[in-house]
């Protein structure tokens, strides 16, 4: 009998999926993967568990329905405690191999690592939980397949960090490609989003978001297009401190477009009930009041009317643009002069430059 | 300067000369009268916030984020309300790496001054043995350097908190037995008022045993048919009456013996005593134990040592459970998701309930009747049924 995983298509899927599918694809474990989230996932997921969870971990639970579904056997449920010294993840996301053994009634097997770093389970040795699951003790095996993982791993976060969109670099790094960014059309708004993966980059919980944003002429900064260095940076730069697992993605996204001024406004985006998500955007809030940022904070349900977010969505860029515009006729009002010199220097720079 | 540091800096501001502070801290219970014993000792004055009512959740709400969990509003509230009578130190622990807890005072600091107060926050971490890092704070706080100021201190403290949990739990043993209703509770009130004017070393050590034997002076109803529940979930709002609509007058007023699993004594006892002076079984050490079955790995908050009091009682001849948590609370959502199946395995009846800011106290009551009816009827069946297995 093959060996196959099946993986949901929720939580950490939509930052760890190439490692994943690297580590699995080299220890020769078939990987399976749930559908996309729609309608019906959720439904099945709020069949399971109380109505105060969170969006995300009912979509999360609909998923690995649709897995039992498929007629997978063997699911692959992590838990991400913790990655660094008292920097947890959400106890939701910490817990959900517990909620998943005591909800479900089916009977399959669940392959359950830990990550726990305060504790000193680093990754190494939950990549040796995960394939001591399978019968692979070989220790040179296991090594190999994490350094297969980050290989892909590592051409996903080059090429999103490039600019290249999510869906895109990831099937690129699973095909084993790697794609140059396309060339970057000057739109007149930018934006930085910050929101966890699993929330933007499923279509059906962000109802589209990314898309509907670059369908308004506006550019879209996400957590992919900045390192995780930069972000940690950032978060210390801002004078805020590290306290969850996700902070990089949320606070250090925003902190970093913040710092060096390259968007007009920020949009948080995040689940009912978040808890992580309730201080980290209250953190940015604070933040871009002293910086004079607009900032939105869009919270999403599983009932999220799409028209009455979208309406949210376009009365925001509409007062960024107007601010933008106000900004630039101020600017050239006052200093008519300048104005007329910045353009003419513009001119000749194009002249020099198509001369040569 | 690194992260960690800068956490450390900001954890003992030092602006305010030792002499000049006025010291308050958040109130949950009463612990108010133990840490005021306390510092007091110390050779520092304090303020105490008034306890929490719904005038403090309103100023808590009105200028704290709208997602934070309810713990945190009241706080909060408690400090500006500390602050306004006069406090300019503030006081607070937290036990990073759990919830939101480890971020409370973090966001109190900012909010407070964004309002313009001026005050000096001393935190400190209270997990597994930090007895040094508690007497550190203290030490920042009132620059006492009498040892035998501490010795007093610290036994005055620890001991009104065994002299007010004990009431607590004779209390509750009495409050459904009493004949004369009402009793029990004077009784209570009264060792509080006692516990909290004692001031001497010798006599708070006293003070255990004459509460046992004043509560056993109250006439009770051995025989009465009594039911056993047990309160659990998220630690504030099970040792703050207020938040909790005193779910444990009402239960004893309908004839139902409360216990309580996270008493304060207990968890301060484990959490500041060295590892190498405490011999006992944890009461975290025994949920998960008996929690095993069902979780495999503590996830932060009080979710472990509420399924495993709940196998505990299922094992220990308890006839209910009622579980509280605070909206959003994320630990005790994943406790909510576990907790039906382990109501359904250990065959004992579980309640819910979550409690906001809105909880309307008419129908949180008529939940808890409709739940005491049906352990008491459930507890019928059961003696019913041994009565027939022993005719047989």
């Amino acid at each position: 009998m093959p060996k196959q995983i099946g993986i949901p298509r929720a939580i950490s899927y939509y930052n760890n999926y190439p490692f994943y599918y690297g580590f699995f694809k080299s220890l020769g474990i078939e990987v399976i993967l749930s559908d996309k989230t729609t309608a019906k996932t959720i439904n099945d997921g709020s069949k399971y568990v109380v109505s105060d969870t969170c969006l995300p971990v009912k979509v999360y639970v609909g998923h690995v329905v649709n897995l039992l579904n498929k007629g997978c056997n063997t699911i692959f449920i992590p838990s991400i405690q913790s990655t660094g010294y008292k920097i947890n993840n959400c106890s939701k996301v910490r817990g959900l191999p517990e909620i998943i053994r005591n909800i479900l009634p089916q009977n399959f097997t669940m392959i359950e690592p830990t990550l726990d770093k305060t504790e000193n389970i680093n990754l190494k040795d939950f990549c040796r939980q995960t394939a001591n699951a399978f019968n692979i003790n070989d220790e040179q095996k296991i090594k190999m397949a994490i350094d297969n993982g980050f290989k892909v791993y590592n051409s996903f976060t080059e090429m999103t960090r490039a600019g290249v969109s999510y869906k895109e670099a990831l099937d690129n790094a699973i095909n084993g490609k790697t794609v140059k960014k396309t060339i970057d059309i000057v739109k007149p708004i930018s934006v930085a989003i910050m929101a966890h993966g699993y929330n933007l980059f499923d279509e059906r919980i962000s109802l589209n978001m990314i898309k509907k944003l670059e369908k308004m002429n506006v550019k879209v900064y996400t957590s992919l297009n900045v390192s995780f260095e930069d972000a940690i940076k950032s978060i210390d730069e801002i004078g805020e401190v590290q306290y969850w697992a996700n902070e990089p993605e949320l606070t250090g996204t925003a902190a970093y477009y913040l710092l060096n001024k390259k968007v007009d406004g920020i949009i948080a985006l995040s689940a009912f009930g978040c808890g992580p998500d309730s201080l980290m955007a209250d953190e940015i809030y604070y933040h871009c009041k002293e910086r004079k940022v607009p900032f939105i904070h869009l919270t999403i349900d599983e009932h999220s009317g799409e028209a009455g977010f979208v309406t949210r969505i376009e009365a925001f860029i509409d007062m960024l643009l107007r601010k933008k515009r106000n900004a630039i006729i101020k600017r050239v009002d006052i200093n008519r002069k300048s104005a007329a010199q910045v353009i003419t220097i513009n001119k000749e720079k194009v002249l020099t430059s198509s001369v040569k | 300067m690194n992260t960690r540091e800068k956490l450390e800096k900001n954890k003992m501001e030092n602006k305010i000369p030792a002499k000049d502070r006025i010291i308050a801290w958040p109130r949950m219970g009463r612990i108010d009268i133990p840490l005021k014993a306390l510092v007091i000792s110390l050779g520092a004055k304090v303020v105490i916030p008034p306890a929490n009512s719904n005038k403090a959740l309103e100023i808590g709400v009105k200028n704290s984020i709208e997602g934070i969990c309810l713990p945190y509003k009241l706080n909060l509230a408690n400090y500006i309300q500390a602050l306004d009578k006069g406090a300019n130190t503030l006081m607070m622990f937290q036990a990073p790496g759990s919830c939101r807890l480890g971020n409370y005072t973090k966001m109190a600091q900012k909010t407070l001054k964004s309002m313009g107060y001026e005050f000096d926050m001393v935190i400190f971490d209270m997990y597994q043995s930090k007895m040094k890092q508690t007497l550190q704070a203290f030490w920042h706080v009132t620059h006492c350097l009498n040892p035998w100021k501490y010795y007093k201190g610290f036994s005055l403290g620890f001991n009104k908190f065994f002299a007010i949990d004990t009431a607590e739990k004779l209390l509750f043993y009495t409050r459904p037995r009493e004949i004369n209703k009402g009793d029990a509770e004077k009784c209570y009130e009264k060792w509080l008022k006692i516990t909290d004017e004692t001031n001497s070393v010798l006599k708070a050590k006293k003070l255990k045993k004459q509460i046992i034997e004043d509560f056993k002076k109250i006439p009770i109803d051995k025989n009465k048919e009594v039911p056993v529940v047990y309160l659990i979930g998220e630690f504030f709002v099970l040792l703050d009456p207020y938040t909790n609509q005193n779910i444990e007058k009402e239960l004893g007023e309908m004839g139902v013996e409360v216990q309580r699993q996270i008493m304060f004594s207990d968890w301060l006892e484990h959490v500041l005593k060295p590892s190498l002076f405490y011999h006992r079984e944890s009461h975290r050490e025994r949920s998960v134990r008996y929690a095993e079955k069902y979780m495999k790995r503590a996830i932060g908050g009080e979710c472990i040592e509420t399924i495993g009091d709940t196998v505990y009682a299922a094992k220990h001849g308890v006839d209910g459970i009622i579980h509280i948590s605070p909206f959003s609370c994320m630990p005790e959502i994943v406790a909510q998701n576990i907790l039906p199946k382990v109501s359904r395995e250990e065959d004992i009846p579980v309640m819910s309930l979550v409690i906001d800011e809105q909880t309307g106290k008419a129908g949180y009551i008529t939940r808890i009747e409709a739940f005491i009816d049906l352990v008491k009827r459930k507890k019928r069946k059961k003696l019913k049924d041994n009565v027939n297995l022993l005719s047989k």
